[in-house]
């Protein structure tokens, strides 16, 4: 114990004094995500829009003027057809269907007389879903104006229910489903980084000689070199998480204590990863592309954040479960969004426990075996 | 037993005092390292090829040699870093494939690539290095006691980047003196150092003679050679030649350190 404590110690030391580490630690996550979450959630402006007015009275021509009056949106018209008399729904399903138009708009018989008389008045919205990002976007849109439009015109407090209907993608993910999945990529890429460098700096400098030949066991030098780092990932993990709920505004339904806690069997787990890492790369640098390789392209593609894990070939999906960022996502959705509770994520919590277990004994191994042969 | 081997005449010679060739004499003495055939291979280069020697207690070795011969890569292997590719060593009694961990109490190494961490002061390096060596506190707190009277108290508080070189020197062989070792290998550690400093750096050498210690140092700056109880000449992985440097000066007829380390070479390289 006392061994491993003057590891951690120096370990401390390095950290606070090396410039370089430090700017990784605070500077990239602050500037991924502010880069991805704007670059993952931009604004849109002119999205094709077609309104289909049934009703035809005052109030839906009203409406529908409000709609296209917005920046976001762009009447489709064409030579033959008239935007503001649209009655084909068969063909704006099929302009939908060949990319020409993101979304049309029903306002249904009798729209006026339920909107003032027997609300809540349906109100129909076909969305291009191909795209979740896109569609999560102009879904918000049509709703700001809808409310503002209800706001104005009735006093009731839910004049209009809308009937959405995504094309081709029906379970699309809200925006703040984004968000908290770049919290679980950035979490597990800059552990990863932080640690990926602390062994391969040892191996440049020669220094790992002295561990090498000191009356340290490999699993000391291990632990030594991982947990100094658990200490300085928290506090990025912190970080990062402030800046989805205060500068992206995700809401936050559950309990801190319970996201802290798995965020911390989470962290230890990319702590681990980048610990074996930096037990096999031979330089700093190369440590630190395999770590980012390791971390970044799973956790965006084979994790569920960009693509349901559904839509994978099962080869993928099979990849799916090693990766750590896979079941996080799982956690901080769910406690984020939903507010789930400790029990719901009692199996994520085991797996990213006995990886960060496995990890870190063949990090040992490892390195063991890199101090009997010598290289 | 490899106690009793020796392969050259000239690692007969003992401590100056001793009489020249006193064959008898060596005998009695303790030999705290046995090399035998330590053979070291990099793929179809040979790095060490084949090498005997033997190292009694309290000689300080020089281990000469130009850069490449092959020096750290025996070192290396003599501190369990490196698996030799073949033959044995034995070190204060103990197998070294076998018995690595109680080697390991009992040797000290300073290494010519690294020896303390540059951002750490002084101090940070020793409790460092004290800490992982699992010295007791109260012994800490007397090894850092020491190490305030060695260099000068402004120094103290600087990390190990900023001392100025003859400085950094004698704290890192502080360090690797931390646990009391028996056997010191020391991996050029006057490389890049100024004459002077050098001179001085070798007076602490002998201190530690006077104090028992058995010493290694490997160095490829000829005029440092004379310092040494006896001499290892390495060239292409191979010992050339062997024996006490005012010996090998005499048996050789070479005028001085410089001309005899060219013409062992030249004919080894001819032979």
């Amino acid at each position: 114990m006392k061994r491993l404590k003057a590891v951690i110690i120096k370990e401390f030391k390095h950290i606070l004094r090396d410039p370089r580490s430090l700017a990784v630690v605070f500077i990239m996550p602050l500037v991924q995500i502010l880069i991805f979450g704007h670059v993952l959630s931009f604004d849109l402006k002119k999205i094709e829009t077609i309104i289909i007015d049934y009703d035809e009275t005052s109030l839906s021509r009203e409406l529908a003027q409000r709609l296209a009056a917005s920046p976001y949106y762009e009447l489709y018209s064409s030579p033959k057809e008239n935007p503001a008399a649209w009655k084909d729904l068969h063909r704006a399903e099929q302009l939908l269907r060949s990319g020409k138009i993101k979304q049309f708009i029903i306002i249904p018989a009798s729209f006026a007389r339920n909107f003032n008389h027997n609300p809540p008045a349906p109100l129909g919205m076909t969305i291009d879903g191909s795209d979740s990002n896109i569609a999560n976007r102009i879904y918000q849109y049509n709703e700001r104006i809808l409310t503002e439009f209800s706001l104005k015109k009735s006093d009731f407090p839910n004049p209009i229910q809308v009937n959405i209907k995504m094309f081709f993608n029906p379970e699309i993910s809200s925006p703040y489903f984004i968000i908290p999945g770049l919290v679980a990529v950035l979490m597990v890429m800059i552990s990863a980084l932080l640690t990926s460098l602390s062994i391969a700096r040892e191996k440049e400098a020669g220094s790992i000689h002295l561990l090498f030949i000191s009356p340290l066991s490999s699993a000391e030098i291990i632990l030594g070199k991982t947990i100094p780092y658990l200490v300085v990932a928290l506090l990025d993990g912190t970080i990062i998480f402030l800046f989805a709920r205060f500068w992206f505004g995700v809401p936050f339904r559950g309990s801190l204590t319970i996201l802290f806690l798995f965020s911390l069997i989470y962290l230890i787990c990319g702590l681990s990863l980048g610990i074996l890492i930096s037990t096999v790369a031979a330089t700093q640098k190369v440590a630190m592309m395999v770590a980012l390789l390791a971390t970044l392209l799973p956790s965006l593609f084979l994790s569920g954040f960009i693509f349901p894990l559904e839509s994978l070939s099962p080869i993928l999906q099979s990849f799916s479960y090693i990766v750590p960022a896979t079941y996080f996502l799982r956690i901080i959705r769910g406690v984020t969004l939903k507010g789930a509770t400790l029990s719901h994520f009692i199996f994520e919590g085991s797996i990213l426990g006995l990886m960060s277990l496995f990890l870190l004994t063949v990090a040992s191994l490892k390195f063991q075996s890199m101090r009997r042969s010598g290289q | 037993m490899p106690a009793d081997r020796t392969n050259s005449p000239g690692a007969t010679a003992a401590p100056s005092d001793s009489p020249p060739g006193g064959k008898e004499a060596w005998r009695t003495e303790e030999i705290v390292v046995a090399v035998r055939d330590l053979t070291r291979k990099f793929g179809h280069f040979t790095a060490v090829d084949s090498l005997n020697f033997t190292i009694k207690r309290g000689e300080i070795i020089g281990f000469l040699g130009p850069n490449g011969a092959g020096k750290t890569t025996t070192i290396k292997m003599l501190t369990g870093l490196l698996r030799p590719t073949s033959g044995e060593v034995t070190i204060l009694g103990y197998d070294l494939r076998r018995d690595i961990r109680q080697i390991k109490k009992h040797i000290g190494y300073m290494s010519q690539k690294f020896s303390l961490y540059p951002l750490l002061t002084a101090r940070e390096n020793v409790e460092f290095f004290a800490g992982i060596s699992g010295l007791p506190p109260a012994k800490i707190k007397q090894i850092k006691q020491e190490l305030a009277s060695l260099i000068p108290p402004a120094l103290l508080r600087l990390k190990v980047a900023d001392l100025p070189p003859g400085i950094r020197q004698k704290v890192a062989l502080f360090t690797c003196l931390l646990t009391d070792p028996e056997i010191i290998f020391l991996d050029e550690p006057t490389s890049g150092v100024d004459p002077e400093l050098r001179r001085s750096f070798w007076s602490l050498i002998y201190e530690l003679k006077t104090r028992g210690k058995t010493l290694l140092v490997s160095t490829h700056n000829l005029d440092e050679a004379e310092y040494a109880d006896r001499l290892l000449i390495i060239h292409q992985g191979k010992i050339i030649l062997e024996g006490p440097p005012e010996e090998l000066l005499q048996r050789t007829g070479a005028p001085n350190m410089e001309e005899l380390f060219k013409q062992a070479i030249i004919s080894h390289e001819t032979s």
